[in-house]
């Protein structure tokens, strides 16, 4: 078994070789699935996410699925004068080590659910489209610490590649710190992007931010921290944040570059403006 | 369609960098888990040797931009085979097998310890990884932690059918040779060679292959300029695997069961896991109290006991019941049993020696003498070790077991070691300076246990010094006890306020240390200590009040206020967790500065203290009680014989002499108060070891005696403690450190009520502390005063300890002292001596809002592990003191001869135990004492009557008063001294 996050302090090194402002790698995909209005799949790590967004649609017959009890509260009722977001999780029973079903109602899903829809509920221009609703569906395939940051961040493209207008991208990432709550360490470094094991020893939060401001969108912290460390990695989160961004753009800009060359979409005024190099 | 699938693509730049980690493991529930890891290879993990300009450049730096300093020195030392200098790269073997060697201050300087070795030990044993991390944090031994795994260079797959062990191998090979490659380029000829270590012959064979300079731990120390020192401490199984391939077919214990075999067989609950102990009586009975049975099962017999070591964690199966006997009432010592063996010798057949069997013959004649079967008792044999709690051991080397050649050459020799702790078997050591370490006492360590040898196999790790001196065998108990009695490291001094002994009480009430400090300098505060105390702790004041009520206040020093949770002397004190009181020394918890100075509340100075303020009427209940932080100021720092003299005398009506009256009367109020509510007076023989105040010889044994003003401070102390744990609780429910003394369970004084029944007649009523105290009271000798206070030495052994513990971890029925009888109970008033105090001050601290609470003093997994530490050492800390008090004891009688009074407090078949109140000492009287030739002896196990016949007759019975001769007598064999008695 590899040593601990404990053995930081011997070389600066993390459990899987990172530096303390290192991400992981990171890859992601958009138009994944031809049929969906949008779709992506993104990589953070070991943590493997993929998103369908259906819609801006008008919405459906209330029942189970959908839209239903499962999905995330949206911002207002389908008869409201904004989009309702409507997110909906499935977390695959191979994602993590041991193979499990969570039960239906689990209520950190429900959570995480409600906590992404008002996220992207802040980003994208909901009133654009009265008494309807932005179905985002978000499928776990792999889990390795950092979930909610995976979830947001193809969630934010998948809403791209449906053409969804938006504000800016939110993008997300964890950051935690070096040493436990307990061991009240003064010397602790900050970290970018907790892997699981991370997750589980160290405390750490979630930040995600509007594309390149230092606006934060979400800010979740489920462990105990010292509030002197509290500043340190919300910095290093936001400046991951940023990284993040760069990271997505690349890839929506590449996808476009790609559809241009293969005449899937014509040269249109918008796009002239795209650098793509 | 898309596709998702996906491998690293040649034109990801990270491709090359990226590995993952694969490995399998199996849970505690047996379930089995397939766990991969990413693993990022990089180029930027640096050699970290001074010669390396590159690697410098390049070094990491943390968060707030500091770089690494690099370790590794840039003129290494060198050997009578790589002049040059060189660094080490030991393997996984090395660390594991000879730690000690590595800790050595000779040698083993600039090591380079990687990354797959430190996760290797770390899987095989923890306390030997800690060890190892604590050497790369020393910046004296320079040792570094190179993370091979990480680097790209120096990252290796594992090959089709290649074992994890090979590869890790291999891992260690690649990296010796990258260091080797990487030193020579950056200093092209002179570079320091890099010697990779091992005790594996394949290994060491590659590596010879591959051109990688590599050499075996022995033939490294051979190298060496004091290598011949160094080699006894390379482990005994080491030069085994290169030198002496086993002979099959000799084995003289039953093999153990595999893992999985009795990891099942513990769920199914067919085997059972305990810890398992030896009796301090009979060597060859063992014990186990396993959670299936309410009574700890026996274990008797080499065979059955099948290589345990007293505290190993062991797995048993019980035996069939026509196996069943009854515990031995034999005493059976090692050293005279075993004397004749031979420690070169390889008996094969069998491991019960004949003597052993003789003394075996005995017992079964016994057992079968016994009409009634139902006293045998349940029987179990070891099948497996889950966990060895090998440690240090100190012992000194058998005499008789020295062959005549050993005595002269530097052969290397096989001898005997008799460890100090008599429930630890012999160990065979095998040493080429035999003639150095006789007479001395040595450390030494256990290495294995192999079912082909009777003893244990161990190496010397070093010598204390000559036997019997006083250094030697001060520092034998430490060793023994596991007492830290290194000065404190400069960085636990470092905490300390710079002022030193100038330090005093801001003057200005302005001042950030005076914050929400009341200022109490003006009561009447005095201190009751024993003579020559230097750390006090507490001291206390009495004033009474307008409304004829009496204010009384206790007062601590205020120890947190100089000890900031986290910083080195805090770590430093939690693992010392207690100071330690040997006759002629005391180790301190906290560095002499504050125990003896800056907290100490001395008198005429003002100090700071936290205190706790009541306000009682006359009948000594409390109306309220407050606590503060304070500054004090006291008046007067007492012995208790002063202060007993000064209330005693009537003539003395100062102010503060009657406020102590004042408190002496309220303590007697609160401890009939305390007695009523059931609690117990227990008992144990203290007495005082008077030295010559030159030499600090010992010349004489006093008894303690007791003075009221001793119970005045103690019934005070009592008081605070329990309101301040009141406090504490109601603050922090989850997390407040309390103390505990769970109720004895009824059995573990059946045999004690059994025999005062038979014996005096007498009952022993167990149902409550409180009916306990009564029929302790009940327990009276006219004719015989020390006879209460024996049964009371007897009962206090049949209690638990006390235990010190965090409230979240047991209901609250459960916190209960059963002791003292109080619902609720902790420790507060010896912060300077006891770690538990310190934390309780934190906690009463915040709970009080002087301070913000510390994460610390918070959390629960933390406070559980203190409260583990300082219940072992606390413990120790008593056996340390008890034994060094023997000791002493031992060394006032030397050359003398006294007849004294004693008492049996227990009897064997073939002897018995006489308890001297005079010098508190027990002593074991055999039969084979009482006259030569031995005398035929009648046991009578019903009413513990021992009746000798032939050559001497006398009938010796339980309780029975004895006068016996004590002497010291230094057995010429085992080279020990102790105290003999002699039956007049």
């Amino acid at each position: 078994m590899p040593l601990d996050t404990s053995a930081y302090g011997l070389a600066l090194l993390r459990v899987d070789g990172r530096r303390w402002n290192e991400l992981r790698r990171m890859h992601a995909q958009i138009r994944t699935q031809a049929a969906a209005d949008g779709s992506s799949y993104l990589e953070m790590g070991h943590t493997k996410v993929m998103c369908v967004v259906t819609g801006p649609s008008e919405p459906g017959p209330r029942r189970g699925g959908l839209g239903g009890t499962a999905s995330g509260g949206g911002a207002s009722s389908a008869q409201s004068k904004d989009a309702e977001v409507a997110v909906s999780i499935v977390v695959a029973g191979f994602s993590s080590v041991d193979r499990k079903r969570p039960g239906r109602g689990d209520k950190r899903i429900l959570e995480l659910q409600s906590t992404i829809s008002s996220a992207l509920a802040a980003s994208l221009h909901t009133h654009l489209f009265p008494h309807s609703t932005i179905s985002i569906s978000l499928h776990v395939l792999s889990q390795d610490g950092s979930l909610l940051a995976a979830l947001i961040n193809a969630a934010t493209l998948a809403c791209v590649d449906a053409g969804i207008p938006m504000t800016d991208y939110v993008v997300a990432c964890t950051a935690g710190s070096t040493s436990t709550y307990a061991a009240n360490d003064e010397a602790a470094d900050p970290l970018l992007d907790l892997n699981h094991q991370e997750e589980q020893e160290l405390p750490g939060l979630t930040v995600a931010t509007l594309g390149q401001t230092d606006r934060v969108a979400v800010l979740v912290c489920e462990s105990r921290v010292q509030v002197s460390r509290l500043e340190g990695m919300l910095a290093v989160g936001v400046d991951g944040c940023k990284q993040v961004r760069e990271i997505l753009d690349r890839v929506v800009r590449d996808k476009g570059h790609r559809m241009l060359l293969e005449g899937t979409v014509e040269r249109g005024a918008g796009l002239d403006d795209m650098e793509v190099d | 369609m898309a596709s998702l699938k996906r491998s690293l693509q040649s034109d990801d730049p990270y491709a090359a960098n990226i590995a993952s980690k694969v490995y399998v493991r199996s849970t505690k529930s047996g379930k089995v888990q397939k766990i991969v890891r990413e693993v990022y290879l990089r180029t930027d993990i640096p050699c970290s040797s001074k010669l390396c300009r590159q690697c410098l450049d390049a070094a990491p730096r943390d968060a707030a931009g500091r770089r690494v300093g690099f370790v590794l020195s840039e003129r290494p030392a060198g050997t009578k085979v790589y002049p040059q200098g060189h660094y080490l790269v030991p393997d996984t073997n090395a660390f594991l097998s000879a730690m000690d060697l590595f800790e050595h201050g000779s040698a083993f300087y600039d090591v380079v310890v990687l990354q797959i070795v430190l996760e290797e030990l770390r899987n095989r044993s923890l306390p030997l990884y800690n060890r190892l991390v604590a050497l790369t944090k020393s910046d004296e031994k320079r040792f570094y932690v190179f993370f091979n795994e990480f680097r790209l260079e120096t990252y290796i797959t594992r090959d089709d059918g290649e074992t994890v062990n090979d590869r890790n191998d291999r891992a260690v090979r690649k990296a010796a040779k990258w260091y080797g490659q990487h030193l020579a380029k950056t200093q092209p000829g002179q570079a320091p060679a890099v010697v990779m270590l091992s005790n594996d012959r394949d290994n060491l064979r590659k590596a010879k292959l591959d051109g990688i300079p590599a050499c075996s731990l022995a033939e490294y120390v051979g190298q060496l300029k004091d290598g011949e020192a160094l080699l006894d401490m390379i482990p005994e199984s080491q030069d085994r695997d290169i030198t002496r391939e086993k002979k099959p077919g000799e084995s003289l214990y039953p093999e153990y069961f595999s893992m999985s075999k009795t990891m099942t067989g513990v769920k199914n609950g067919l085997l059972h896991q305990g810890i398992f102990n030896v009796s301090p009586y009979n060597y060859l009975e063992g014990s186990i109290r396993v959670p299936a049975f309410p009574k700890a099962l026996l274990i008797l017999g080499r065979e059955n006991i099948n290589r345990a070591i007293d505290g190993d964690v062991v797995v048993v199966e019980v035996l069939p019941k026509d196996q069943w006997k009854v515990p031995s009432t034999q005493v059976i010592e090692e050293e005279s049993i075993t004397k004749d063996e031979n420690p070169d010798a390889e008996e094969g057949d069998n491991i019960v020696s004949q003597q052993e069997r003789k003394a075996l013959q005995e017992e079964v004649r016994r057992t079968h003498s016994k009409s009634s079967e139902s006293l045998a008792q349940p029987t179990a044999r070891v099948v497996g070790v889950i966990k060895r709690n090998w440690r240090q051991y100190v012992g000194h080397i058998d005499q008789s077991s020295v062959s005549q050649t050993g005595q002269q050459g530097r052969k290397q020799d096989s001898v005997f070691v008799i460890p100090m702790d008599k429930k630890i078997p012999k160990i065979r050591l095998r040493t080429r300076q035999v003639a150095e370490l006789l007479g001395k006492r040595i450390l030494i360590g256990i290495d294995a246990w192999d079912r082909s040898s009777r003893h244990p196999t161990g190496h010397f790790i070093r010598s204390l010094g000559e036997l019997e001196t006083k250094a030697a065998e001060t520092e034998a108990l430490l060793l023994e006890y596991d007492v830290q009695y290194r000065p404190f490291p400069k960085t636990v001094l470092d905490c300390l306020p710079k002022e030193g002994h100038d330090w005093k009480v801001p003057a200005s009430t302005d001042d950030p240390g005076w914050r929400d400090r009341e200022d109490l300098r003006d009561l009447l505060i005095c201190s009751i200590d024993p003579i020559g105390c230097q750390d006090i702790d507490d001291a206390l004041h009495s004033r009474p009040l307008a409304n004829g009520n009496i204010e009384v206040g206790v007062h601590i020093a205020d120890v947190s206020h100089f000890v900031k949770p986290n910083n080195a002397m805090d770590a430093e004190a939690s693992i010392r967790a207690t100071s330690v009181y040997l006759v002629d020394k005391r180790i301190d918890m906290l560095p002499m500065l504050l125990g003896t100075d800056l907290c100490s509340l001395k008198p005429y100075v003002e100090r700071y203290a936290f205190s706790v303020i009541w306000e009682m009427n006359a009948d000594a209940d409390i109306v309220n009680a407050r606590f503060t932080k304070s500054v004090i100021k006291s008046r007067e720092a007492f012995s208790y014989e002063q202060a007993q003299l000064r209330v005693d005398d009537a003539s003395q009506q100062d102010e503060l002499t009657k406020s102590i009256r004042t408190l002496l009367a309220l303590s007697r109020k609160l401890k009939q108060k305390r007695l009523d509510a059931g609690a117990l007076s227990l008992s144990s023989p203290e007495v005082k070891v008077q030295m010559e105040s030159e030499t600090s010889d010992p010349i004489d044994v006093k008894l303690k005696k007791l003075l009221d003003t001793m119970s005045l401070v103690e019934e005070f102390m009592l008081l605070a403690n329990t309101s301040v744990a009141a406090k504490i609780y109601s603050a922090f429910p989850q997390t407040a450190i309390l103390r505990r003394h769970a109720a004895p369970p009824k059995t573990n004084f059946d045999e004690l009520a059994n025999q005062l029944r038979v014996k005096k007649g007498l009952e022993l009523n167990v149902e409550s502390s409180r009916a306990l105290a009564d029929s302790l009271d009940a327990c009276v000798e006219p004719s015989e005063p020390f006879f209460n206070t024996l049964i009371r030495i007897m009962a206090t052994r049949c209690m638990m300890s006390a235990e010190y513990f965090c409230s979240g971890t047991q209901a609250y029925p459960e916190f209960r002292h059963y002791g003292l009888a109080s619902e609720i109970y902790t420790h507060f008033t010896s912060p300077i001596r006891r770690y538990a105090d310190l934390v309780a001050h934190r906690q009463l601290a915040a709970a009080i809002e002087y301070e913000a609470v510390d994460p610390s003093v918070r959390s629960r997994g933390r406070l559980e592990a203190v409260c583990k530490n300082i219940n072992v050492r606390h413990r120790n800390a008593q056996l340390a003191g008890r034994a060094s008090i023997a000791y002493y004891v031992g060394q006032a009688l030397r050359g003398k001869a006294t007849d004294e009074d004693g008492f049996v407090m227990k009897i064997f078949s073939n002897g018995f135990v006489v308890l001297v109140p005079r010098f508190g000492i027990e002593g074991l009287i055999r039969l084979r004492d009482l006259a030569d030739p031995e005398p035929q002896a009648e046991y009578d196990a019903e009413t513990n009557t021992l009746t000798t016949s032939g050559s001497r007759e006398v009938k010796v019975e339980l309780f029975q008063k004895v006068r016996v001769r004590v002497t010291d007598q230094k057995d010429e064999t085992t080279g020990k001294r102790g105290v003999k008695m002699e039956l007049l």
